[in-house]
C-alpha cells in the first residue's frame, strides 16, 4: 500500500525499499540516533540494547531458516552458540586474532547447520523441529563435556580476551554497541534484499507449498540446504558478538530455552517479515526487562517466593505471551503494523 | 555375563515405564494430531503435587493419588478446553510450539509454587532387591514395570475393545467424516486428554520413586518418550512398547558399559537415537508412511 500520491513511474522505483524522500529521512534520523545512543544512555540500557542487538541478528538467521523457508528449527540457540565456541577456541588455544575469526565463525556455525540441516531432505515440519531439537542438545554436550575439556573449558567455559581494533578498546559498552549495531544493519540489509532476489523467492515457494515449488524447477534440497547455510552463518555472527560481549562462553548460556524464545520472538513479530524480527526482539527483550522491574516489588509482597520469583516469572509470562499471540494474533506485531500504516495512509477515509 | 543380563533385564524394566510415558503422547496424538511434547513438565507437575499431598500435607496414600488422578484429569480437560480447542484445523507446528510452551508455563507454576527443589518421593512400593541367579533388580523397578505394564495393557484394551475406544480410533483415521458418523469428536478430543494426562500423573508416580522429583524429571521424560515414539511411529501403540523397551534397553547397556568412559552419555543416547532414527528411518518401524497428493 503505497502513500497517497505516490505513484511507481520507472522500474527502480518499484523496486526500491525507501519510496519518497519522508522514508529517506527518517531512515537518516534514525541511523543518526542508533548510532548516537551510546553518548545518551545509560550503561543499564547499553548493555540491554548490546543483548537486543545480537538477539535481533540470531534471530534473523532463523528468520530466513523458518520464517522464509518454513523449515522450523527449534534448536537456534546451539548455532549462536557454535560461533561464541569457535571464536573462543581459536582466539584462547590457538591464538588467533578475533577479527580473523569473524568470517570463521560465521562458516563454522554455517556448516554445522548444513550437517543437522540433512535430514531435511526426508523430513519436514515436526519431525525436522525434533531433529534439530536433538542437534541442539547434542551440540551443547559436546560444549560441556569432559573430555573436551582441555580445548572447549568443559563446564567452565572459556573467557575471551577484549577485543582491540587499534586504540579502540570495545570493552566499553558504547563502542561494543556501535560495532554490534554495524552487524546488525548489515546483517539487516542483507535479509532484507536476499527476500527480494530469486533465492528469497524460491524460499517463500518451499515454504508455501513444497510440491509445486518443486513442480516449478526449483532444486528444494539445494534451497533448503542454502536456507540453513545462511540461517545458521547468521547464528554464527551473533555467536561471534555474544562471545565479545560477555567475553566468557559456557554451555549454560545456550539453552533450549533460548532456542525457543528465539522461535517466539519470530512468532511475536510475526512470520516471513524482517520488521517483525525487530518487533519480536524487542517486544521480548522489553518483557524481560519488566519482569526485573517488578520482581522487587512482588518479592516486597510475598517475601516467601524471593528466590525462585525470577526465574519462574519469566518463565511464565515468556510462555504466556506467546501462546497469547499463537491464539490470538498468529500473523504477529508486523500484521498490526501494517494494518495501522494502512490506517493512517487512507485516514480520513476507510477505504 | 551377569552384568550383561542384569543390564538387559533392567533395560527391558525401564522400557516398560517409558512405554507408559509413550502412552500418554501417543493417546492425544493419535486421536487430534497434538504431539503434546509439554507432556514431561506436566507430568513433573503432577509428581511435585503428589510429593505435596504426601509429605508437607501429610495425606494418606489413597487420598493422595485419588486427588492427584482428579487434578490430572482437569487438567487435562482445561488444557483441551482452553488452548487447544481454539487451535482446531491448525497446522501441527502451531500446536507443537503451543505444547512447548504449555511444558515451560507448567515448570515455571512448579518453580513458583515448590521453589523447584529436589524432593524425595516417601517410598510407598516395596524397596530392596529381588535377586534371581546372579541378577539383582530393584522392586520399586519391578513393581513400577507391572504398573505401567498393565496400565499399557488396560489403555490398549479399552482402545482395542469399548465403544469410546472405537470412537477414538475413528476420529485418529479421519475427524471429519467420524463427525459426520455422528461421533462427538470434541469430547474424543477431550477424552484423549484426560487419559494423556491421567498417564501423566501414573508415571509421575513412577518416575518420582524410580529416581528423585526435581524439576529435571520432565525434561528426562519426555527426551526418553521421543525416541521411543519416533522408533516405534507415531501412529502405532504396539510399536509404542517395542521401542520403549529398545530405548530402555540401549539406555542401560550405555550407562553400564558407555557411560565409565565417556561421562554423561546416558543423557546424550536418547538424541543420537532420535537422529539416526530420524534419518534411516523417519516413519519409524510401524509408522504410516505418508504418500503426497497433488
Amino acid at each position: 500500500m503505497l502513500p497517497s500520491g505516490v505513484f511507481n513511474e520507472k522500474y527502480e522505483t518499484d523496486i526500491a525499499i525507501l519510496r519518497t524522500k519522508a522514508q529517506w529521512f527518517l531512515l537518516a534520523v534514525g541511523l543518526l540516533l542508533v548510532f548516537t545512543v551510546p553518548l545518551l544512555a545509560s550503561d543499564y540500557w547499553l548493555s540491554w540494547l548490546i543483548r537486543l542487538v545480537i538477539t535481533i541478528v540470531a534471530v534473523l538467521g532463523l528468520h530466513v531458516l523458518t520464517g522464509l523457508c518454513g523449515q522450523f528449527s527449534i534448536g537456534h540457540a546451539a548455532f549462536v552458540g557454535v560461533g561464541a565456541y569457535t571464536v573462543a577456541v581459536l582466539t584462547t588455544r590457538y591464538g588467533l586474532s578475533g577479527w580473523a575469526c569473524l568470517p570463521l565463525c560465521a562458516l563454522a556455525a554455517g556448516l554445522i547447520g548444513l550437517f543437522f540441516g540433512l535430514p531435511c531432505f526426508r523430513l519436514k515440519g515436526f519431525y525436522l523441529a525434533i531433529s534439530t531439537l536433538a542437534a541442539s542438545f547434542i551440540l551443547v554436550w559436546c560444549m560441556g563435556y569432559d573430555g573436551f575439556e582441555d580445548w572447549t573449558g568443559g563446564y567452565n567455559g572459556l573467557s575471551l580476551e577484549p577485543l582491540r581494533l587499534g586504540g579502540i578498546d570495545f570493552r566499553s559498552y558504547g563502542s561494543f554497541y556501535i560495532l554490534a549495531i554495524s552487524v546488525a544493519i548489515l546483517a539487516t540489509f542483507l535479509v532484507k534484499n536476499l527476500q527480494r532476489t530469486s533465492t528469497g523467492r524460491a524460499f517463500v515457494a518451499i515454504r508455501d507449498n513444497e510440491l509445486a515449488a518443486e513442480v516449478s524447477g526449483i532444486n528444494i534440497f539445494r534451497y533448503k540446504m542454502l536456507a540453513f547455510f545462511i540461517g545458521c552463518l547468521l547464528a554464527g555472527l551473533a555467536g561471534w558478538l555474544w562471545a565479545y560481549s560477555q567475553l566468557r562462553v559456557n554451555p549454560e548460556q545456550f539453552r533450549l530455552y533460548d532456542s525457543i524464545w528465539y522461535f517466539g520472538m519470530l512468532i511475536i513479530g510475526g512470520m516471513g517479515s524482517t520488521t517483525g524480527v525487530f518487533f519480536g526482539a524487542i517486544f521480548l527483550r522489553l518483557l524481560e526487562v519488566l519482569i526485573d522491574e517488578i520482581t522487587p516489588v512482588l518479592i516486597d509482597i510475598a517475601p516467601s517466593l524471593a528466590t525462585q520469583f525470577h526465574l519462574s516469572m519469566s518463565l511464565i509470562l515468556f510462555a504466556v505471551v506467546i501462546i497469547a499471540f499463537l491464539i490470538w494474533e498468529p500473523k504477529g506485531l508486523y500484521y498490526r503494523w501494517e494494518k495501522l500504516k494502512t490506517h493512517y495512509r487512507l485516514h480520513p477515509y476507510s477505504y | 555375563m551377569d552384568t550383561f543380563l542384569g543390564a538387559l533385564v533392567q533395560g527391558i524394566l525401564l522400557g516398560g515405564v517409558y512405554s507408559l510415558l509413550a502412552m500418554g503422547v501417543l493417546v492425544i496424538y493419535k486421536s487430534s494430531k497434538v504431539f503434546n511434547i509439554g507432556y514431561g513438565e506436566i507430568m513433573m507437575f503432577l509428581a511435585y503435587f503428589i510429593w505435596w499431598l504426601l509429605v508437607p500435607r501429610d495425606l494418606p496414600l489413597w487420598i493422595a493419588l485419588v486427588l492427584a488422578l482428579l487434578v490430572s484429569i482437569l487438567m487435562g480437560l482445561s488444557i483441551h478446553r482452553f488452548l487447544l480447542r481454539p487451535m482446531i484445523g491448525q497446522p501441527m507446528m502451531v500446536t507443537f510450539m503451543l505444547c512447548l510452551l504449555l511444558g515451560i508455563a507448567v515448570n515455571g507454576v512448579t518453580i513458583l509454587w515448590l521453589g523447584g527443589f529436589t524432593r524425595i518421593m516417601p517410598d510407598f512400593l516395596p524397596s530392596g532387591n529381588l535377586a534371581v541367579g546372579g541378577i539383582s533388580v530393584s522392586y520399586t523397578l519391578l513393581i513400577s514395570f507391572i504398573i505401567a505394564i498393565a496400565m499399557f495393557v488396560i489403555f490398549v484394551l479399552y482402545f482395542r475393545y469399548s465403544r469410546i475406544g472405537l470412537g477414538m480410533r475413528c476420529v485418529s483415521e479421519d475427524n471429519y467424516i467420524s463427525q459426520s458418523l455422528g461421533i462427538n469428536v470434541k469430547r474424543i478430543f477431550a477424552l484423549s486428554w484426560a487419559i494423556g494426562c491421567l498417564s501423566a500423573a501414573i508415571s509421575g508416580i513412577l518416575l518420582g520413586s524410580l529416581f528423585v522429583v526435581d524439576t529435571r524429571i520432565g525434561m528426562f521424560a519426555i527426551i526418553r518418550a521421543l525416541p521411543v515414539l519416533l522408533l516405534g511411529g507415531l501412529e502405532s501403540i504396539p510399536g509404542a512398547l517395542i521401542g520403549a523397551i529398545f530405548v530402555g534397553v540401549t539406555e542401560v547397556l550405555a550407562s553400564t558399559y558407555v557411560d565409565p568412559h565417556v561421562t554423561g552419555f546416558r543423557d546424550l543416547l536418547p538424541f543420537i537415537l532420535m537422529v539416526l532414527i530420524l534419518i534411516i528411518r523417519p516413519h519409524g518401524l510401524f509408522g504410516l508412511r505418508t504418500i503426497e497428493r497433488i
